[in-house]
């Protein structure tokens, strides 16, 4: 029975392998390995609680504000803040909307599309005006030239790329053109935050300047922009590269578990009641959204590379972070993993211990299980569109998290420029308050969740002495790149690559893609 | 109307020049050294080839590289450069992606950029294709025409060499310096964090067309572009010299721009940039909206935090101490800001004084 490795998995953030064991054709079982560690928990211990964003933002650089964010809720949470002033909450959902804007985009065109678009094949196509023909021209140039660059080496002669060739120039065309875009969000999010990556304007207690009217404006006329591209553009793309892989529907359907932390908060900063709320769904019982706590995850270390002496299931602020790395599995021959095989650590939920598969197919989910009105008439109107209206089950698959990312960055271009309006009005009634003061407590425990671009995120912290006396993370890689957990239960991308089929073991597209729909 | 073509496909002579006339600015030659910056790129028959290798990152620095306005990325990728690896946009993976590793490394002459730091401690904690870091940088590093530690993991190992240091992780020039001694080839630092994508173009510009490394301070960082501080470039410097200080984030003088010193900031002990080529597009830089954190510094992760407090501990120690006597005996805010920047510029002095290294790059001829 063959093995197939993908080491390293390439577009991607971080470093990741996967195996794969292939009968008949497909997938039949499957392990990730993540194989980086830094040690976050370890040296953000004994620092000053308001340092913590700073030190956690740097765990993803694709991905920072989210971390930035949900690190602070959960200092605020540790440092007895049962609230931040409504400005702060305006201008945090501010960052978020630009950060999902440029997120969604670098992964739906920069990450992902190499999966499905064939640029050598844009050779072969008819440009339908001038603006095509000057990518073609540009492609070619770059062919002819034989320095390849990025597009080097791939496996384009695939037969899984089905896309006419038409399509692939005109992708490639809009491939270069939300390099621009995601910089449009950016220069919004570093216009309000000094730069990005790494914005720096956060602390717990709020935001550290009120923003002046200008930067609000700025920040409406970039997000109207991005929003202008995902209407016009980014939809469409869904839309015109679905029909060719409606087979994706078939694919990927992982564990059927959906958790989400939630996105936006408003006016009442209870996470049930933001736009897309918190909640978790079992089974792929869409309507039954269940209320989700964060100290109900634990954490699984048996097959991951910590020795965690106090053994299975314990809270994140209880699991020892102390590293045992022992080997990593063999890339060659027949030999499967066993024992410990990835830095990540198993996180599971509840009592059951259930994987919980998250990103945008999980919010999305959950919030049309809890019957948000703009999610619910988005998700319908997408199903009509692929002739599927009515059967919300065929998200539950690669073709659900491709299409639940482009949704989801829908629903934010969308809500995107009322945050302005909301601070704009805020200001004219008065209230320009953006922090509230308060002393670091001797002790403290706090938590603090939210939903990354690629998922739920949560941050916990302990406070001892004044200081962090134990931090501890648990991203969305925690989840959708869980290894086995101590019951020998696969995480979710591992389970959503069981049946995937494999055409050419030597060059397994399908797989890479099932991987890159977890945005990992 | 016909558009007169540059030496760069699809890119006009007007806007080559344009972007000459900026290179030529970022590398200090001013504007009169447009001229040279053209000739020098129109000189190159074969783009040069880019080997970006990821290590213990987080990728915040190929998504600020993803942030360049200036030539731009596509500009960049498809006309001025062979990027020819890089893990976060290229199309293969897998055995794929690694052929592609051994055979752009196995040529010489390409520029190795380095983002991440690498973990001596536990080699296991970063691995590709079933290789360390260690091995794979020691294999690649003698085919390279030049070596940029891009971002300050890179630099000098970053977060992840915070105290305790979990992974033992270090910068490239330590690591290449423990491994081949005095064979070690020059490293070019381009620390902050993230790091600034600009760095990357314009250094490469600087090498491709003096032919030589930049001159680099003691940190390893070219002294064109690191030479002086946050402090010396920052708007609030007049609130600075007047002794207007905010005293607290949100409070009434956050909006008169006033001086950040007392809430953090570490503009005066850091050596970066920022203020003159600004970030993302030029539409900001970090002292708009907060202090400056220091992330040029070796070590600032320890010796420069608390975050939101004046400046104590470690390497800065000795920086603090004048600062607060001074303020003591004076009594005045004014006094205690400027004993700040005259301990600044001692530091800068200092640097200038060690004279600017001048190594030539490994096989310069070859670009």
């Amino acid at each position: 029975m063959p093995k197939v490795v993908i080491d390293p998995v390439t577009r991607i953030e971080g470093h990741l392998r996967v195996t794969c064991q292939v009968e008949d054709g497909k997938v039949v079982d499957a392990w990730n390995h993540a194989l980086m560690f830094r040690g976050f928990e370890i040296f953000m211990k004994d620092r000053d609680p308001r340092d913590a964003w700073q030190f956690a933002q740097r765990i993803c650089g694709v991905c920072p504000t989210p971390h930035a964010h949900a690190s602070t809720l959960a200092t605020e949470h540790a440092m007895g803040y049962q609230a931040v002033p409504d400005n702060a909450r305006i201008v945090r959902n501010m960052f978020e909307a630009t950060h999902v804007g440029y997120d969604h985009i670098l992964w739906f065109y920069h990450l992902n599309a190499f999966d499905y678009v064939n640029v050598p094949d844009v050779l072969n196509a008819t440009p339908s005006g001038p603006a095509l023909q000057g990518v073609q021209d540009q492609v070619k140039r770059v062919v002819d030239s034989g320095q390849l660059g990025p597009f080097a080496g791939h496996w384009w002669d695939h037969p899984e790329y089905r896309l006419p060739p038409e399509l692939n120039l005109e992708l490639t065309a809009h491939y270069l053109e939300a390099i621009k875009i995601q910089q449009i969000a950016n220069d919004a999010q570093a216009f309000i935050g000094g730069r990005f990556p790494m914005v720096m304007s956060y602390i717990p207690g709020g935001m550290q300047e009120r923003l002046e009217i200008e930067e609000i404006l700025y920040y409406r006329h970039q997000m109207t922009l991005v929003k202008e591209f995902v209407d016009t553009v980014m939809l469409q793309d869904l839309l015109a590269i679905a029909p060719f892989h409606l087979d994706l529907a078939e694919q990927g359907a992982g564990v059927g578990n959906y958790l989400s932390w939630g996105l936006f908060d408003v006016e009442s900063q209870v996470p049930e009641d933001r736009v897309l709320p918190r909640g978790f769904i079992t089974g792929g019982n869409v309507g039954n959204v269940q209320q989700a706590d964060l100290d109900q995850v634990k954490l699984f270390t048996a097959n991951s590379y910590y020795d965690d002496q106090a053994g299975a299931g314990q809270h994140p602020l209880e699991v020892d972070p102390t590293p045992q790395f022992t080997e990593l599995p063999p890339l060659d021959g027949e030999q499967l993993p066993q024992g410990k095989y990835d830095w990540t650590k198993a996180a599971r939920y509840g009592d059951q211990n259930l994987p919980m598969e998250v990103g945008p197919l999980a919010d999305i989910l959950v919030a049309y299980g809890a019957g948000r009105p703009a999610v619910v008439d988005l998700v319908n109107s997408t199903l009509e569109a692929v002739g599927a209206a009515g059967k919300p089950e065929v998200l539950l698959s690669n073709l659900g998290r491709i299409a639940a990312r482009v949704l989801r960055q829908k629903v934010n271009v969308d809500f995107a420029l009322q945050w302005a309006d909301e601070l704009l009005d805020n200001y004219s009634k008065g209230d320009e308050t953006v922090y509230e003061w308060r002393d670091v407590p001797e002790s403290g425990e706090g938590n603090g969740g939210w939903n990354a671009p690629r998922g739920a995120l949560a941050h916990y912290m302990r406070i001892e002495n004044g200081r962090i006396g134990r931090y501890a993370a648990v991203p969305p890689t925690n989840w959708n790149l869980s290894p086995r957990d101590d019951q020998g239960v696969r995480g979710p991308l591992e389970q959503a690559l069981i049946g995937v089929p494999v055409v050419d073991t030597e060059k397994p597209l399908e797989i890479l893609r099932t991987v890159h729909t977890f945005d990992p | 109307m016909q558009v007169e073509e540059s030496v760069v496909p699809g890119v006009s002579r007007r806007d080559f020049l344009k972007y000459c006339s900026w290179v030529a600015g970022m590398i200090g030659l001013g504007v009169g050294g447009t001229p040279r910056v053209a000739s020098a790129i129109e000189s190159i028959a074969k783009r040069p080839s880019v080997v970006y290798g990821s290590f213990q990152a987080c990728t915040g620095c190929a998504i600020q590289l993803l942030q360049n306005r200036e030539p731009g990325v596509a500009n960049l990728i498809l006309k001025t450069i062979s990027l020819d690896y890089q893990d976060n946009v290229m199309a293969a993976a897998g055995d794929a992606a690694e052929e592609v590793w051994r055979q752009v490394t196995g040529q010489e002459g390409f520029f190795f950029v380095i983002e991440g730091s690498i973990p001596m401690g536990i080699p296991g904690a970063m691995t590709i294709h079933g290789r360390t870091a260690q091995e794979i940088i020691l294999e690649a590093v003698p085919n390279a025409a030049g070596i940029i530690a891009y971002g300050s993991c890179a630099a000098y190992g970053n977060i992840q060499a915070s105290n305790p240091n979990p992974t033992g992780a270090v910068g490239v020039q330590e690591f290449l310096a423990g491994e081949l001694g005095a064979d070690a080839p020059a490293v070019i630092n381009l620390p902050r964090c993230p790091g600034h994508g600009d760095d990357i173009v314009v250094v490469l510009m600087s090498v491709l067309l003096t032919g030589k490394l930049p001159a680099l301070d003691p940190k390893g960082r070219p002294l064109f572009l690191y030479g002086q501080t946050i402090h010396d470039s920052c708007f609030r410097r007049g609130h600075f010299e007047a002794g207007e200080f905010v005293e607290q984030f949100g409070d009434e003088h956050t909006k008169d721009d006033w001086c950040l010193y007392k809430v953090g900031c570490k503009g005066p002990y850091t050596y970066a940039p920022c203020g003159k080529a600004l970030w993302n597009g030029n539409v900001s830089w970090c002292v708009h909206n907060a202090p400056c954190q220091g992330c040029a510094e070796q070590g600032f992760w320890d010796d420069l935090t608390p975050f939101y407090e004046q400046p104590r501990g470690g390497e800065f120690a000795w920086k603090v101490a004048p600062v607060e006597t001074i303020g003591a005996v004076v009594g005045g805010a004014t006094v205690l800001g400027l004993g700040a920047y005259a301990v600044a510029q001692n530091r800068r002095m200092k640097a200038a004084e060690r004279s600017p290294s001048d190594a030539e790059p490994k096989r310069g001829g070859d670009v």
